[in-house]
């Protein structure tokens, strides 16, 4: 320091001041951020629903007349031990609570207006309502998906999933077919590092789940191996070309580079990445089939 | 310790910030981020540009509220400040400017712990007004801008082969360049570089960082 202070121990009066200052002063910075939070997050919630609603539709290559629906999925437990759980499934149509098995507890019609609401607190909202939980944190909200709709028919599922990356969580969306196959990937939010873990969201890494199998991914795992030229060509050439016809082209490629190649310098951003996309998938499997009838 | 002294000119303050006190090349400042985020010119220009912009944002601030914070506070006082500024940087781009957001997201959320802010706040915006403090931190922001574009560039160009993304050689010279021990050989590469001009120049070296331990 180019000056020195004063460095005989305070007195008491003094420290008062000093902790009373310093209150004052973040109570400050505390009204500046909560004022302009309260001003800003309605227009960047707005704002990621817009890319996510862009996300889906480019992911499962629909048409701009095709709809997007939304399942969103909450957890109850009606007792204090964990077998006492309730699934609670909220599709476009019905509002479903089973049991871990599957057996169908309840269910309810949703009306248009919750239906077609893009408001996540909405639903969570009148969920809680029809649930009529006397304890609130008796409910969770634990994850969603989405199936686009073209014309009567599903196109394809998309599935949000976290999973923990290097310092945050990552939120991803994974583009999925009938047959539970891999149409593509994006990483929606992330906090990894700029030009190491940060690199999940090019294209050279998350395509290189495109066009696997349910059966490829239930084995696949992370590689340190340098990746192959002509991977890489093919891999930044999805985005640029829609999937159907990158698969056609470069479908032979796939079983030569059955693992995942990871990020130079991001070996556990890219194990992450792996790791939840395997879980999302599995889970999703699982989760169809007993919501499939309520679609 | 609050009085205004007379600032220097300019010009001055300007190329202070760009060669004699370079924070990155001769105070050796926030080398962490630093080398973390360089491994592309890209990355080095966006992390520069928000620097650049806090930079002069909280130097400004720390002059005007000088007279009303009791010393032995200065220090948090001043992390609050920046926190502020990045806080509120951040969540404006998020909802004004996704687009942009999406791009400098990242970067803006790491300059809470940055060195060279804090130290130029407790160096020079404690003892001058609010419009030296715009240029001090201007020319300062402009220094590490600077540092941030040579060392992402000779880092890709090295390690990548490639400028902005675009392949300039069809290989990758020397990847070790991009990994984080490259980061450290390159800003010693460029800092000896800094010192012999300055040595040809006829100045002396100063004895330990230019006198700033921010």
């Amino acid at each position: 320091m180019s000056k020195t202070i004063d460095q005989a121990p305070p007195n008491p009066r003094e420290m008062l001041i000093i902790a009373a200052g310093l209150t004052l002063v973040c109570l400050v910075a505390a009204m500046i951020l909560g004022g302009l939070y309260f001003v800003t997050q309605p227009a960047k919630e707005h704002n990621l629903q817009m890319r996510e609603q862009a996300m889906i539709r480019g992911l499962l290559g629909l048409s701009p007349q095709a709809k997007i629906l939304e399942v969103r999925r909450y957890l109850r437990s009606t007792g204090t031990e964990g077998r006492d759980l309730q699934v609670i499934y909220l599709t476009a149509r019905k509002l479903v609570s089973m049991d871990l098995n599957g057996k169908e507890l309840g269910l309810h019609a949703v009306p248009d207006e919750v239906a077609s609401s893009t408001s996540s607190e909405l639903k969570n909202e009148w969920v809680f309502k029809q649930i009529k939980t006397s304890d609130p944190e008796q409910i969770k909200y634990a994850g969603r998906f989405f199936v686009g709709v073209e014309g009567t028919q599903p196109a394809g599922y998309v599935v949000e999933g976290v999973t923990a990356g290097y310092k945050n969580w990552i939120r991803f969306f994974m583009a999925i077919d009938s047959a539970y196959g891999i149409k593509g990937v994006e990483i929606i939010e992330h906090e990894e590092d700029p030009g190491l873990g940060a690199e999940i969201t090019q294209r050279y890494f998350k395509n290189q789940f495109a066009g696997r199998s349910l059966e490829d991914i239930e084995k696949i795992t992370v590689t340190k191996d340098p990746l192959p030229a002509d991977w890489l060509t093919a891999l930044e050439t999805l985005g640029d070309m829609p999937f159907q016809p990158w698969l056609e082209k470069y479908r032979e490629m796939l079983p030569k580079n059955p693992n995942i190649h990871a990020i130079t310098g991001s070996t556990i951003s890219s194990a992450a990445v792996t790791n939840g996309i395997k879980r999302a998938l599995g889970n999703f499997r699982k989760r169809m089939s007993l919501v499939e009838k309520y679609l | 310790m609050s009085e205004s002294r007379p600032p220097p000119p300019i010009s001055t303050m300007l190329m202070r910030g760009l060669f004699e006190e370079n924070p990155v090349f001769r105070l050796a400042l926030s080398l962490c981020p630093a080398v973390a985020v360089t491994t592309s010119l890209k990355n080095g220009l966006m992390l520069g540009v928000a620097v650049l912009i806090v930079q002069v944002l909280s130097s400004m601030s720390g002059s005007l509220v000088k007279h009303i914070i009791n010393p032995k506070i200065r220090i948090p006082v001043f992390t609050i400040i920046i926190a502020i500024w990045v806080s509120a940087m951040d969540m404006i781009l998020a909802a004004y400017y996704a687009s942009v957001y999406q791009e400098v997201g990242l970067y803006v959320k790491l300059i809470v712990a940055f060195a060279i802010i804090i130290s130029r706040m407790e160096l020079f915006s404690m003892k001058h007004n609010v419009v030296p403090c715009f240029w001090d931190g201007l020319g300062m922001g402009l220094g590490f801008l600077a540092a941030m574009v040579l060392t992402g560039s000779f880092r890709e160009l090295m390690g990548s082969g490639s400028i902005f993304g675009i392949a300039v050689v069809p290989f990758k010279p020397l990847l070790l360049v991009v990994l984080p021990a490259g980061g450290f050989f390159t800003i010693g590469l460029i800092m000896a570089l800094f010192n012999w001009v300055d040595i040809k120049r006829g100045h002396k070296l100063p004895t330990s960082g230019g006198g700033a331990h921010g």
